[in-house]
């Protein structure tokens, strides 16, 4: 297999270069330099509109800052070529006029420094901005962009004001596309991995990417400085082609007209911004004859474009080419090893997946819990509450609550509407910080760590106000929630590893057979805000389930369900505590379901524990009568 | 002293203009949670409506006629303006306005692109000098510090404009209905709140008052192009959201702050920072405190 892979990949580089190298040598040749030069402009606007959608259209971080990056980029990689450049040429031997071979490698070097430095400039950027959502990361980042604008035009070092000029000439079709392959590449490979499913859960719920163990600020980071760097690289090539840098070409102006090519193409659609990039600037171009009309019918295109195609040229999906069905399959399996299309899972989740409905044929052993030993022996213990307490402001929404949960414990927490059991929830996952008290999961105090470390040391939840990720399909929804069980890394997914591969098989095996427990198999492809509100509830359970947790925590499953769904749910809860063995902490407000399933149930009134016990206990516990029913009802009880 | 004084002065009268435009900016983000890209275009047609209007009426230069006059010529772009900005909304906003909020945003960039092209078409790139209509005086401050009659002018219209607008927005049913559609829009139009006219008239208020803004610039600096909305419109909006984008005591604060910091750096360090300076405060703010100086912070709730 491995040789396999290494072998379409070296194979199908070598392909690209030679069409590349010989496009570039022979164009010339067909066509004029003012095609060339719109080929070239074309090229580097798809790697800026291609490496913004990352940003904007997959991790949903509205950035209006991405010429910053690229004036980065073209800035520091022209000064590295201007003062760097002749020595390097030098010592290859050549001569600075005719750099030939030398050239191309100080352009290679220029290349990586502007991608470096846009990148670390998109780290320092990103990391406080990045805490900002929507609008207010929109200006502040179209703030960032403009005032690395005006203190690049501060520096004297790179022209100030004049601009900077005698940058050498390196850029050529050549590299221009080679790069915007590359960029292709691995923004494709990228989103197509549980890196990819982590970026689109951010844009989706970040409250429920971080409760599946998605470190959401990472990969914002992540996106943000992945798509720095290709602008960067953009702008470079920009500088080089041009042979002179000003920091007109870097205004807010040019970091909206790579937005509009994100948002015509279709926000999360690599081919979308591909050819909303060529779109957009060969319009001004064909609309040149009307010279002075030109720039006015533009706009209005663009205002008629959103009127009319607001989601963009192919919303979320990618251009499918209209191919005939053999040389479809064959592109398939030769882009699983190289570039587009789904990573190797077909073949390999095959073979782990046989087409059997038997849940227990599936790899999904890891999911369940070590063996439990004797059921009567003390079974350890999983999640303790000490006097956990939650305050917002002067009120206790929690106080003093003690719980403890050992493995396989089905528990109910029951209370009027207002009692705190959300906040609990809360409290352990790691949403709201505990004001006091102490929450430990298996002798581990979890006391301030973020949501996604508390996943990671196995607690899983379903929302009260269902939190899927909407856009997403079925099947993602619940591949996203197998994050956790992978330890690929993006490098990994870039390249298309055998370890990429395997993990790649193995999650997906594992989210069809949870779909299948959980009977969700047939929607698997349907986006999740298209279920009806049953099965919602029940995806989200499947989702929360499959992120393999040791304490599973359910608010309010049942609400809004028909009766005979609610005893579908009932026997399914016993059946996951069974099967799987998590610990389950059951919010509810259906009496019939905690009373039906819990062993214990546990009663929250005001934040405050009134009563716990077995259920038969807790029917009859006069408190509790009286916290449903007020003073009256319980004295006529 | 007497320097700090005299920036302070111009800062106030410049952030005065800051302060006129980011209203306009406030009202309708915070009743469609939009940003509207192309009220600083609508700035710089009411500047040109003005230019137009004064060879229009024959306006002669100085004295009361002159004042009467500029009150008249800032009358009809107020009006030449409202007109534009209810037409914006209607044609391009309205088809977009359930879409997702990124449509709009590049639906109102479509808006600015097309104002300023069509501005340079209609009114030529090259500058055009504002006639001066109203004479320009010094007068002595106690500090030391001078003020211009123009920049008195300016402070004056925009103050009679912001008290006008409070006005509007806290004691006329109108305005109760603008509150209540920024609050939620759907149950606004629930209760009956007429929703379509409500956004509409606050298109139309804030475009006013943003032509209001572009005359009284014109009138004490007379150099106006079709893009001379651009940077302005894009501060004005920094100051919204500096004061908390969606309350108007917010944009007249943030406005005000807007033209006094600029005015300091450009005084005391460098004017080719004085851009990048509006955009560091406006992040560090927005680092410090999210909502601005007088925004609610908005809780979301798991």
């Amino acid at each position: 297999m491995k040789g396999r892979a290494l072998l379409y990949q070296v194979g199908a580089t070598l392909v690209l270069l030679a069409v590349l190298g010989l496009l570039d040598r022979f164009l010339p040749t067909f066509v004029n330099q003012y095609i060339i030069r719109i080929l070239i402009l074309s090229g580097i606007n798809i790697m800026l509109a291609v490496s913004l959608n990352l940003i904007n259209g997959f991790t949903g971080q509205f950035s209006l800052g991405h010429a910053g990056f690229m004036a980065i980029g073209g800035y520091t990689s022209a000064f590295f070529s201007i003062h760097a450049g002749p020595s390097i040429v030098q010592a290859l031997g050549q001569s600075p006029q005719s750099a030939g071979a030398a050239g191309a490698v100080v352009l290679i070097l220029g290349l990586a420094v502007g991608a470096l430095c846009a990148a670390i400039a998109g780290l320092i950027i990103g990391i406080p901005t990045l805490r900002l959502r929507g609008d207010y990361l929109a200006i502040a980042t179209l703030g960032m962009g403009e005032i690395i604008r005006v203190v690049i035009l501060n520096i004297e070092a790179v022209g100030g004001a004049r601009g900077l000029t005698n940058i050498p000439g390196y850029t050529t079709f050549f590299w221009v596309y080679l790069l915007v392959a590359i960029t292709v590449i691995v923004n494709w490979n990228l989103v197509r991995s549980r890196h990819g499913r982590a970026l689109l859960a951010v844009r989706e719920d970040e409250v429920a990417a971080e409760s599946l163990g998605v470190p959401t600020t990472k990969y914002k980071v992540l996106a943000f400085a992945v798509g720095a760097a290709f602008a960067g690289m953009a702008g470079s090539l920009f500088g080089h082609y041009l042979r002179y840098l000003n920091t007109n070409s870097f205004t807010f102006l040019k970091s909206f007209e790579v937005v509009i090519m994100v948002v015509l193409g279709g926000m999360g659609s690599i081919t979308g911004s591909i050819s909303a990039a060529i779109l957009l600037t060969l319009l001004p171009e064909v609309l040149r004859p009307i010279k002075e009309y030109r720039m006015v019918l533009y706009a209005l295109l663009l205002i008629l474009l959103m009127i009319l195609r607001p989601q963009g040229f192919f919303g979320s999906r990618e251009l499918r080419l209209p191919l005939p069905a053999p040389w479809r399959a064959r592109l398939a399996r030769f882009a699983r090893w190289v570039g587009p299309g789904e990573a190797g899972v077909t073949d390999e989740a095959r073979a782990a997946a046989p087409g059997a409905a038997a849940v227990s044929a599936v790899p999904v052993v890891s999911l369940r819990a070590p063996a439990a030993g004797d059921r009567g022996a003390l079974r350890r213990e999983i999640l303790r509450l000490e006097a956990l307490t939650v305050a917002f402001g002067g009120l206790k929404a929690v106080a003093d609550f003690d719980l403890l949960l050992r493995e396989r414990d089905l528990v109910g927490l029951i209370g009027p509407n207002g009692a705190g059991k959300t906040t609990v929830f809360n409290a352990i996952t790691g949403v709201y910080p505990p004001t006091a008290g102490r929450v430990i999961l298996s002798g581990k105090d979890l006391g301030g760590l973020p949501p996604h470390r508390i996943a990671a040391l196995g607690v899983a939840r379903t929302f009260q106000n269902i939190r899927l990720f909407g856009q997403l399909s079925v099947l993602d929804n619940v591949r996203t929630a197998c994050h956790l069980q992978a330890a690929n890394t993006a490098w990994d997914a870039i390249w298309k590893t055998g370890a990429h591969r395997r993990e790649e098989a193995r999650t997906l095996g594992r989210a069809r057979a949870m779909l299948r427990l959980m009977d969700l198999a047939r929607l698997e492809d349907a986006p999740a805000a298209m279920l009806p509100y049953g099965l919602q509830r029940r995806l989200e359970i499947a989702r929360a389930l499959a992120s393999g947790p040791k304490l599973l925590l359910l608010d309010e499953p049942a609400a809004g369900m028909n009766p005979q769904e609610t005893a579908e749910l009932m026997a399914l809860i016993q059946r996951i505590r069974d099967e799987f063995g998590p610990a389950v902490l059951l919010v509810e407000h259906d009496m019939q379901v905690v009373m039906g399933i819990c062993e214990r149930v546990s009663v929250l009134d005001y934040g405050i524990r009134i009563a716990e016990g077995t259920p038969a206990e807790i029917r009859r516990h006069p408190k509790v009568i009286e916290a449903y029913l007020g003073p009256e009802g319980a004295a006529h009880a | 002293m007497q320097e700090l004084l005299q920036q302070l002065v111009n800062g106030i009268s410049w952030g005065s203009i800051y302060s006129l435009i980011a209203l306009g900016y406030t009202m309708v983000y915070g009743i469609l949670r939009f940003i509207n890209f192309a009220h600083g275009d609508v700035y710089m047609v009411g500047a040109f409506v003005a230019y137009y209007s004064v060879f229009f009426l024959g306006l002669r230069s100085g004295g009361v006629a002159g004042a009467l006059g500029a009150l008249a010529v800032i009358a009809l772009a107020m009006l030449a303006a409202a007109v534009l900005g209810v037409s914006i909304e209607r044609l391009a906003y309205k088809p977009v306005r359930r879409q997702a909020r990124l449509t709009a945003l590049i639906t109102a960039i479509g808006v600015s692109l097309f104002l300023e092209n069509a501005g340079i078409l209609a009114f030529g790139a090259e500058p055009k000098f504002f006639p001066q209509i109203i004479a320009s005086k010094s007068l002595r401050l106690p500090g030391g510090a001078y003020v211009t009659t123009h920049q008195l002018l300016v402070l004056g219209g925009s103050l009679v404009l912001m008290v006008g607008l409070n006005l509007i927005v806290y004691r006329t049913k109108i305005g109760l209905g603008m509150r209540a559609l920024s609050l939620n829009r759907d149950v606004a139009n629930l209760m009956g709140v007429p929703t379509d006219r409500i956004i509409a008239f606050t298109f139309g208020l804030g475009s006013a008052l943003a032509a209001a803004a572009g005359v009284l610039v014109a009138l004490s600096n007379p150099r106006i192009d079709p893009l001379m909305g651009l940077l302005p419109g894009l501060k004005a909006f920094v100051a919204a959201v500096l004061g908390g984008i969606g309350s108007i005591p917010g944009a007249m604060v943030g406005g005000l702050l807007m033209g006094i910091a600029e005015t300091l750096v450009s005084g005391y360090i460098s004017s080719t920072y004085r851009d990048a300076i509006a955009f560091s405060i406006l992040i560090v703010i927005l680092l410090v405190r999210p909502a601005g100086l007088f925004g609610r912070a908005v809780t979301e709730k798991v």
